[in-house]
């Protein structure tokens, strides 16, 4: 089985405080560090885990600046054979510019695949749509929040979908098909720095996006970037234990976990 | 035709509480609402001008390859909506996505917020420490919106028209094979909605149970610093922080925490962090959201108390 | 595994000395003897052993042919770190020193941030005549209940007239666990990293805050020309000098606990015990197992971030059981480390950890 998995560099917010600029045009991401989205490790990680079992390929494709070359020698490391990186200085804001630019980048270099791994969404934009719009621009049955594969059959899979509160769903999807993968789905193996230099020895296709960009113009556009409300520091809940009782239960009725 | 098209979220039979926040958006466009349901016999209540009913069960109908040929029809019948509403959940992830694909619709997922004078969507970058307003250029734009947003402002309608419509005929790309409980073997306290997290605080074994108690009463998954672990008063796969699990809950309730930075660095990103401790300078308290100054026992008891 | 560390193993007699001042074998299922007995045999070797290791170095001092136990351990655990074979807790703090320059994952925008704490201003590094750098460690940078530490040894080389500069978000980890975690790639691009900054701002000398960087820095970066000492070596001279005045007392029974970086691996026994002694009205008091003994507290070596299963007592109770026998009411530590895994159980038992510098404060 030949899988492509989409892998992507992104900011590694989590502990950062993030500043405006520009009066609200950019997002000061200057000293913060990248790593590779962490769905993405899962999807390299099982298709991997697949081809060890069934044969065929792993190739990573990643769409970005120069820089995300790092995420391709990671994927590599993991025991992905190919890099690709389209390279593109910008920034693609609409997941649908994303998606067809792919699109026409698998069908311009005939690309062979049996599956296409995404991750269920990435780090920095959350929006979760490149896998399910790529689906549907390339006619291929989808399904997101994969977080088991139970079968690997040349013309079928047996996947379990993630639902909420502990439930999950088990469908039958025809292959070629493209997924998006839900983080724990697996333990991600761990790549040591000894391992991305020897994939460092590995070439990496380097492909220019603008060859492969979509007629069409975005189909969204942020109009500016804004801080959230304020959260301010611990409310102290004082007074007498009933009432205090009674303002947790509240709470917790209000953040919806008690009825 | 002006309208908003609402995709209700109905599974194992239910009509899922967050289709409010699709009905409420549906209403602060002020848009006329038509909510596309698949067929069964649930409680809609009265939140959209029109229920279109579609004569297919619930797996044909969350199927996102199924749901673009529902729509086909949806759309010659009625003519293109202005907008399209998902809620954001495993099924509206999905289906908003295949959607837009599919018709070729700009599409705004995990929408929290609407400016109406503007009219530009809100949504969350980087774990909502930033949000991104966005406008989308033509339509009909796609939606999926976050849950619990907008549901006030979901109105009662008066008179709701229902519509049956045909079905379609299931694809075979992807089909329905069952529903699966995740195993339960040990529980996963990085899947927890809502921990009941207790430390040192509690004093000693014999107070586990009266804990165990509370967090069945409150439909809570129990969980513990490392002296509790280390103690041996909850098993290892219950510990919270560094040498333990990282975990996100919607709610972290801390019960007799200090807050060592250790279990600080597994539990910080939780939604909403509630501290109970009887020290005021507890560390705890500097990343809580919530805050009592009690003995954690007596909270107990109250709690347990009030909920009879 | 490197030709020179298997020919070292094979010069192993079995002597079993290692084991006897192994804080783990004996309790645990680690077996450090077995561990060189299977490295020759070339005997499969369970995944989770070498985890135990707390890289006190007890074994390597106390081996009569040189086949250092405590660095094979480090090579053992190599090659699970290349096969990506790791506990999860371990491979969490390696991508996060990876991405973050710390194990904890933190922002690196705030390592600087306990210099908020002091009432003057530290100078970066390359703005001192000195150049002589304080190096802070991760820990001290971010741990809320160690971050006083550097504050405090701040003050006190400035109360001492020391000139002192930080290199602030440009320290990177010294890599010191890393590289026993067995991540040698990782550890050499840490080391390149502070070493350029080194070179960068000419820096000339280093005080180092934990006995764990000085022992990456002084022994493990290679021949830098750098002079590399503990805090606690500046203060000695400081106080022998006359520099550093106690006019307050600390009237309380102290047991000095002697972390094994700073004790057994460098020899700094003496330093640490002339301060406190020369504090007025401490009485000092020494363990059953002191200096070159010192039972290890089993917070280092990759052990902060990997749990054995907890059936085995932990030494720092071992310890503080100690302490209390011997009369202490507080138990001093000059490691970050030994005040983390010592403090859990001394809190339980009614006794005090402080960091050295933290009884100083309370008498200058």
């Amino acid at each position: 089985m030949n899988i492509l998995v989409f892998t992507k560099r992104v900011a590694a917010t989590q502990e950062e405080e993030l500043r405006i600029r520009d009066e609200g045009a950019s997002v000061d991401l200057s000293k913060v560090p990248f790593k590779i989205n962490d769905w993405d490790n899962y999807s390299i990680e099982e298709a991997v885990r697949i081809v060890e079992k069934t044969g065929g390929t792993v190739t990573a494709i990643s769409i970005g600046d120069a820089e995300s070359d790092e995420v391709l020698r990671r994927a590599i490391a993991m025991g992905a054979k190919d890099g690709f990186l389209v390279n593109s200085e910008s920034v693609f804001h609409d997941p649908g510019v994303r998606s067809r630019l792919i699109q026409n980048f698998i069908q311009k270099e005939n690309i062979p695949f049996d599956v296409i791994f995404t991750g269920v969404q990435s780090e920095d934009d959350q929006f979760g749509c490149v896998g399910g719009i790529l689906g549907a621009v390339l006619g291929l049955p989808y399904s997101s929040m994969v977080i088991g594969i139970d079968a690997v059959e040349k013309d079928h899979m047996i996947i379990r979908r993630e639902l909420e509160g502990g439930l999950q769903e088990r469908i039958k999807i025809t292959v070629p098909c493209v997924l998006s993968i839900q983080s724990g789905i697996n333990e991600p193996r761990y790549v040591s720095i000894m391992g991305i230099r020897k994939a460092s020895k590995v070439e990496r296709k380097v492909f220019k996006a603008a060859d492969y960009a979509a007629e069409a113009g975005p189909g969204i556009e942020v109009v500016q970037w804004a801080y959230p409300e304020k959260k301010g520091v611990a409310t102290m809940l004082t007074g007498e234990l009933d009432v205090v009782c009674g303002q947790l239960l509240g709470i917790l009725k209000e953040k919806g976990v008690f009825q | 035709m002006s309208y908003a098209l609402i995709i209700a979220e109905v599974r194992r039979g239910v009509f899922e509480e967050r289709n409010l926040d699709s009905a409420g958006i549906a209403a602060l466009l002020g848009k006329e609402a038509v909510m596309l349901l698949p067929d069964g016999a649930y409680q809609t209540g009265n939140i959209a001008d029109t229920i279109v009913k579609v004569k297919v069960g619930e797996e044909v109908f969350l199927n996102p390859l199924n749901l673009k040929n529902i729509l086909e029809k949806v759309f010659t019948a009625r003519g293109n909506p202005d907008v399209i509403i998902f809620t954001h959940s495993s099924f509206g992830m999905e289906s908003a996505a295949y959607t837009a694909g599919a018709f070729g619709f700009p599409v705004v997922t995990d929408v929290s917020g609407y400016d109406k004078e503007r009219g530009v969507f809100l949504k969350s970058y980087y774990s909502d420490k930033i949000f991104g307003e966005f406008k989308a250029n033509g339509g009909p734009v796609v939606l999926s919106v976050r849950s619990g947003s907008f549901k006030e402002f979901a109105a009662e309608k008066t008179a709701t028209r229902v519509e049956e419509i045909e079905g379609v005929a299931p694809v075979e790309g992807r089909t329905f094979v069952e529903y699966v409980e995740e195993e339960k073997a040990d529980v996963d306290i990085t899947k927890a909605d809502f921990l009941l997290s207790v430390g040192r605080g509690i004093g000693n074994k014999d107070e586990i149970p009266a804990y165990e108690d509370l967090a069945g009463k409150l439909k809570a998954v129990l969980s513990g610093s490392r002296p509790v672990i280390d103690k041996m008063w909850l098993p290892k796969p219950r510990q919270v922080g560094t040498s333990g699990k990282t975990v996100k809950p919607k709610v972290y309730l801390a019960m007799g925490i200090s807050g060592a930075f250790q279990h600080i660095a597994g539990m910080k990103d939780s939604e909403c962090i509630i501290a109970v401790n009887k020290d005021t300078e507890a560390p705890i308290f500097q990343y809580a959201h919530f805050g009592i100054v009690a003995d954690i026992h007596k909270v107990r008891d109250k709690l347990k108390e009030i909920m009879g | 595994m490197p030709e020179q560390t298997a020919t070292r193993v094979l010069t192993c007699i079995q002597c079993g000395k290692c084991t006897g001042g192994c804080p783990e074998s004996g309790k645990t299922p680690f077996n450090v003897r077995m561990l060189m007995r299977k490295t020759q045999f070339k005997s499969n070797i369970e995944e989770s052993l070498p985890w135990y290791c707390t890289s006190c170095g007890a074994c390597t001092i106390r081996c009569p042919r040189d086949v250092k136990p405590s660095e094979v351990v480090i090579e053992l655990r190599s090659k699970l770190v290349e096969d990506g074979e790791i506990p999860v807790t371990i491979q969490k703090a390696l991508e996060n020193t990876f991405v973050q320059k710390n194990p904890w994952g933190r922002s690196r925008n705030k390592r600087a941030d306990w210099l908020r704490k002091l009432d003057f201003e530290v100078p970066h590094v390359s703005e001192t005549e000195s150049k002589r750098l304080l190096f802070v460690c991760c820990i001290q940078a971010y741990d809320p209940r160690c971050m006083v530490i550097p504050v405090n040894v701040a003050r006190l080389l400035k109360t001492g007239g020391i000139e002192f500069g930080v290199l602030g978000e440009e320290e990177a980890c010294c890599g010191n666990e890393i590289r026993r975690i067995g991540e040698s790639g990782l550890f050499e691009e840490l080391q390149e990293e502070n070493l350029g900054t080194f070179t960068e701002y000419g820096v000339q000398e280093i005080i180092a805050l934990s006995p764990h960087c000085m022992n990456a820095l002084k022994k493990e970066y290679g021949d830098t020309g750098i002079e590399v000492v503990h805090y606690t070596e500046v203060l000695a001279k400081m106080v022998e000098g006359g520099a550093l005045k106690f006019p307050g007392s600390f009237e309380k029974k102290v047991v000095y606990h002697d972390p094994c970086f700073l004790g057994k691996q460098s020899g700094i026994f003496d330093e640490p015990r002339s301060i406190l002694k020369a504090v007025p009205g401490l009485e000092l008091l020494e363990f059953s197992r002191a200096r070159e003994t010192s039972l290890c507290c089993e917070g280092g070596g990759g052990r902060m971030f990997f749990e054995v299963e907890s059936v085995y007592q932990r030494n720092a109770e071992v310890r503080v059981i100690d302490a209390g026998k011997r009369g202490a009411q507080v138990i001093a530590a000059a490691c970050p480390f030994c005040v983390m895994t010592l403090e859990d159980p001394a809190t339980e038992k009614g006794l005090i950890v402080k960091e050295l510098s933290e009884i100083l404060m309370e008498v200058i």
